[in-house]
C-alpha cells in the first residue's frame, strides 16, 4: 500500500472561521457532492467563563481536485448542547452520511468533569440542506458508556455497507494517573456497532476489534474504513496513553488493520507506510485519519502536528 | 380509602457512632425481608469535604420483623465501595433499590459524578450480593442504565421490581438544568424501562405521570406496589425552586394504573402528609412501600430529605 502524500491542503489560520475561531482544523471528514467536496473539521473557541476551550463544527469546500478551496462556513453547522447536555464544551470530531434526502451527522460531544478532565458521548444531528446546518435529534446522546465501557464513548465513524449500518467507534477501559504530579490520563481502544437503521445501536460492547502494539496503556482513536478491491481497509491514530502532548516520539502516529469479513481485524500498521516529513506540518505528529473515494481515487485526510492545530494535509493511494 | 399511621421516626443516623462515612442522612430507604428482620438500605453521607462537597454512600439497618420501630443493627460498613477516577459513580452511590434474584440480591443505585458547569450528573448502575446483602460488586464499571437522545442527564432514583415475566425499572431522567439563584438545579421526571435480564434495558420513552404544581414539578422516588390487581405507585414531587422548606418542599403523590405504563395521577388518596411539627413537618419524600408478615407499610423521609433519618407508616384500609 503506497500512499503519495499532497501535503497541507487547510490552513485554519489563512480563513476566517465562524465563533470566533482561530486555530485547529482538526478531524477532517469528507462529504462528497457531484461539483464539489466538503470537508467539516473541528475548530476551537475559547469559552469567555474560563478560557478554555470549546471546539465548534465548520466546513470547507474544496474543488473536486482537493486543492482549490471554494469557500469556508460562514457559521458554524451545529450549536453545541445546553448547559448540562453532553455536548455542551464541544463537538469533535462530526462524521456525516449521507442517507436517502439527510445528511447523518454523527457527533463526539465534549462535556467537562472535576476529576478528570472530560467525558464525551455519541450524538447524533440531522441534515436536511445538504450538510450545511445539523439539527441534533433530542439532548442527549445516542450511545454513552455502559456497564462494560465505563467511560468515553466516542469518534464515531459510520458506513452502510450491504443494506447494515455499521459504526466504528472508541470506548474509554478507564482513567489513570501515571505519577503523582501529572494531570489522569485516559485509554481507549476502538470497538464495533451495527443498526438496521442508523439510530438505534448494537454495541458489541468492549470488545477490543483492533490489537496493540504498544500494550494495554495503547490509546486508539477515530476509526476509518474503506474498501478496496474487496477487503476493508480501516485507518486510526494511536500513542501511549501518557506523556504524548509534547514528547517527541510518542505523538500520534496512525495505524492500519484490514478484514475480509467486518469483524476480525488483522493489525498491519508496516504496510500503511505514511510517515510524518520531518520539520514539516506533519512531522512530529499523524493524526485523526478519514478515508474516503471520490471519482475514483481513495484519498486520506489527516492532522499533523499538535493534534490538528495548524490544519490538516491529503494523501492519495496509488495503485 | 386507604391512608398512613404514622409510627414515628426508626432510625437518625446521628444516633450512630464510630461510622465516620455515616455521619448524616439516611436517605431513600428500600427493604429487602429477611427471616428475623427487615433490612432496609439506606444512603447516607460523611461530613463534607473543604469545598462543602459531598460524597454518599449506601448502608442497610436491621429492624426487628416483629417490631419494625426497632433497631438490631446498622452496618459495619457501605454495602458498595466509590467508583474508580473518571467513572460514572466515582463521587457517590444513592440512591439504590434491591431485590432477589435467585440465590443473590442484586442492586441498582445512582451513580454520581461531578462536572464543571453543573454541579453533578446521574446514571444508574447495578451490582450483586453473594452475601445475604451484606455487601455488593458492581457487574461493571459504567452504568447499566444510561442517557440517551430525550434523556439527557440525570438518570437517577431506581426502583426495580419484577411483576410478571420482564424486570421493571421505574426512574427519573432529568429534562433541563433551571438557573435558580444563580445555582443550576435539575427538574426531572418520572420514567420506566423493562428488561429480560435485568441488564438491558428498553425505555418506555415518555413522562408517566403528569405535572401537577408547576410544569417544573420535580419528580422522584416511583416506586411501584401492586395490591388487588393494581399498581400503586407513591412518588414524591416538589417544585423547581425554593424548595428546602415547608411550603414548596416535598410531599408524597399517588397514582395508580392497571398496565404500568397508564398511569391516573390522584395524590388526593396518597393519605400522607407532613406533620405538624416534628421531623417531618417540612416535607415528607422519598416513599417505599413494602409488606411483611400481612402488613403494609411505607418508609419515608422527613425534613431537609432525610437528613434526619426516615419514619415508617402502616397501611389502614385498603389499596385499591
Amino acid at each position: 500500500m503506497k500512499w503519495r502524500k499532497l501535503g497541507r491542503v487547510f490552513d485554519p489560520t489563512q480563513h476566517r472561521l465562524p465563533n470566533g475561531c482561530v486555530q485547529f482544523a482538526q478531524s477532517p471528514q469528507a462529504l462528497v457532492f457531484d461539483e464539489f467536496v466538503r470537508v467539516y473539521f473541528s475548530t476551537r473557541a475559547v469559552d469567555p467563563a474560563n478560557g478554555k476551550y470549546l471546539s465548534h463544527v465548520a466546513f470547507v469546500d474544496f474543488e473536486k481536485n482537493l486543492r482549490d478551496i471554494r469557500q469556508v462556513s460562514s457559521r458554524g453547522v451545529i450549536e453545541l448542547g445546553a448547559l448540562g447536555c453532553f455536548d455542551e464544551h464541544g463537538i469533535f470530531p462530526l462524521n456525516v452520511v449521507r442517507h436517502g434526502d439527510r445528511v447523518y451527522g454523527y457527533t463526539c460531544g465534549w462535556s467537562r468533569r472535576v476529576s478528570v478532565s472530560v467525558e464525551t458521548a455519541i450524538g447524533l444531528a440531522l441534515s436536511r440542506d445538504g450538510g450545511v446546518s445539523f439539527q441534533r435529534i433530542g439532548d442527549g446522546p445516542l450511545l454513552a458508556a455502559s456497564l462494560h465501557e465505563p467511560c468515553l464513548v466516542g469518534d464515531a465513524f459510520v458506513k452502510v455497507i450491504d443494506g447494515a449500518w455499521h459504526m466504528w467507534y472508541i470506548f474509554g477501559t478507564g482513567w489513570r494517573r501515571y505519577d503523582a504530579q501529572s494531570a489522569p490520563d485516559r485509554t481507549y481502544k476502538i470497538g464495533h456497532a451495527t443498526s438496521a437503521d442508523g439510530v438505534q445501536w448494537q454495541k458489541d460492547e468492549a470488545r477490543q476489534i483492533v490489537a496493540d502494539v504498544l500494550g494495554p496503556d495503547e490509546s486508539q482513536a477515530l476509526p476509518t474504513v474503506v474498501t478496496i478491491t474487496g477487503i476493508h481497509h480501516m485507518f486510526f491514530c494511536y500513542r501511549p496513553s501518557y506523556d504524548f502532548r509534547t514528547t517527541k516520539g510518542r505523538g500520534y502516529r496512525i495505524g492500519h488493520a484490514v478484514s475480509h469479513d467486518l469483524l476480525n481485524w488483522t493489525r498491519d500498521d508496516a504496510s500503511l507506510a505514511l510517515d510524518g516529513t520531518p520539520g514539516e506540518w506533519d512531522g512530529d505528529m499523524q493524526c485523526y485519519p478519514h478515508a474516503f473515494e471520490c471519482d475514483g481515487r481513495v484519498l486520506l485526510l489527516y492532522n499533523g502536528n499538535e493534534f490538528g492545530r495548524h490544519g490538516f494535509g491529503l494523501a492519495e493511494l496509488e495503485r | 380509602m386507604f391512608r398512613w399511621r404514622k409510627l414515628g421516626r426508626v432510625f437518625d443516623p446521628r444516633a450512630v457512632i464510630g461510622r465516620p462515612w455515616l455521619a448524616e442522612f439516611a436517605q431513600a430507604p428500600s427493604v429487602l425481608v429477611l427471616d428475623d428482620c427487615l433490612r432496609v438500605y439506606f444512603s447516607c453521607r460523611p461530613p463534607p469535604d473543604s469545598n462543602g462537597q459531598y460524597v454518599s454512600f449506601s448502608a442497610y439497618v436491621d429492624l426487628d420483623r416483629a417490631d419494625p420501630t426497632r433497631v438490631l443493627r446498622v452496618a459495619e460498613r457501605p454495602i458498595l465501595e466509590l467508583g474508580g477516577l473518571g467513572t460514572f459513580d466515582e463521587f457517590g452511590t444513592y440512591p439504590v433499590s434491591v431485590i432477589r434474584d435467585r440465590g443473590t440480591v442484586r442492586a441498582y443505585y445512582g451513580g454520581w459524578t461531578r462536572c464543571e458547569s453543573v454541579p453533578f450528573n446521574v446514571a444508574i448502575g447495578v451490582a450483586t450480593s453473594s452475601d445475604g446483602g451484606r455487601s455488593f460488586s458492581r457487574l461493571g464499571p459504567g452504568p447499566v442504565l444510561s442517557y440517551s437522545p430525550d434523556e439527557p442527564f440525570v438518570l437517577s432514583g431506581p426502583k426495580i421490581r419484577r411483576f410478571g415475566d420482564l424486570w421493571q425499572l421505574w426512574y427519573i431522567a432529568g429534562r433541563k438544568w433551571k438557573p435558580v439563584a444563580g445555582r443550576p438545579e435539575p427538574v426531572y421526571k418520572i420514567r420506566m424501562a423493562t428488561s429480560e435480564d435485568g441488564l438491558r434495558w428498553d425505555k418506555v420513552g415518555r413522562d408517566l405521570i403528569p405535572s401537577r404544581v408547576e410544569e417544573d414539578e420535580a419528580q422522584a422516588s416511583p416506586d411501584v406496589f401492586r395490591a388487588n390487581g393494581k399498581y400503586h405507585m407513591f412518588f414524591c414531587y416538589r417544585y423547581s425552586s425554593d424548595f428546602r422548606g415547608r411550603e414548596r418542599g416535598y410531599r408524597i403523590g399517588y397514582a395508580s394504573s392497571t398496565n404500568m405504563l397508564d398511569w391516573q395521577r390522584d395524590d388526593a388518596k396518597a393519605g400522607i402528609d407532613v406533620a405538624d411539627e416534628g421531623w417531618d413537618a417540612e416535607m415528607v419524600a422519598y416513599p417505599h412501600v413494602f409488606e411483611v408478615d400481612g402488613r403494609v407499610y411505607m418508609a419515608y423521609l422527613g425534613n431537609q430529605v432525610g437528613r434526619h433519618g426516615f419514619g415508617l407508616a402502616v397501611l389502614e384500609g385498603e389499596l385499591a
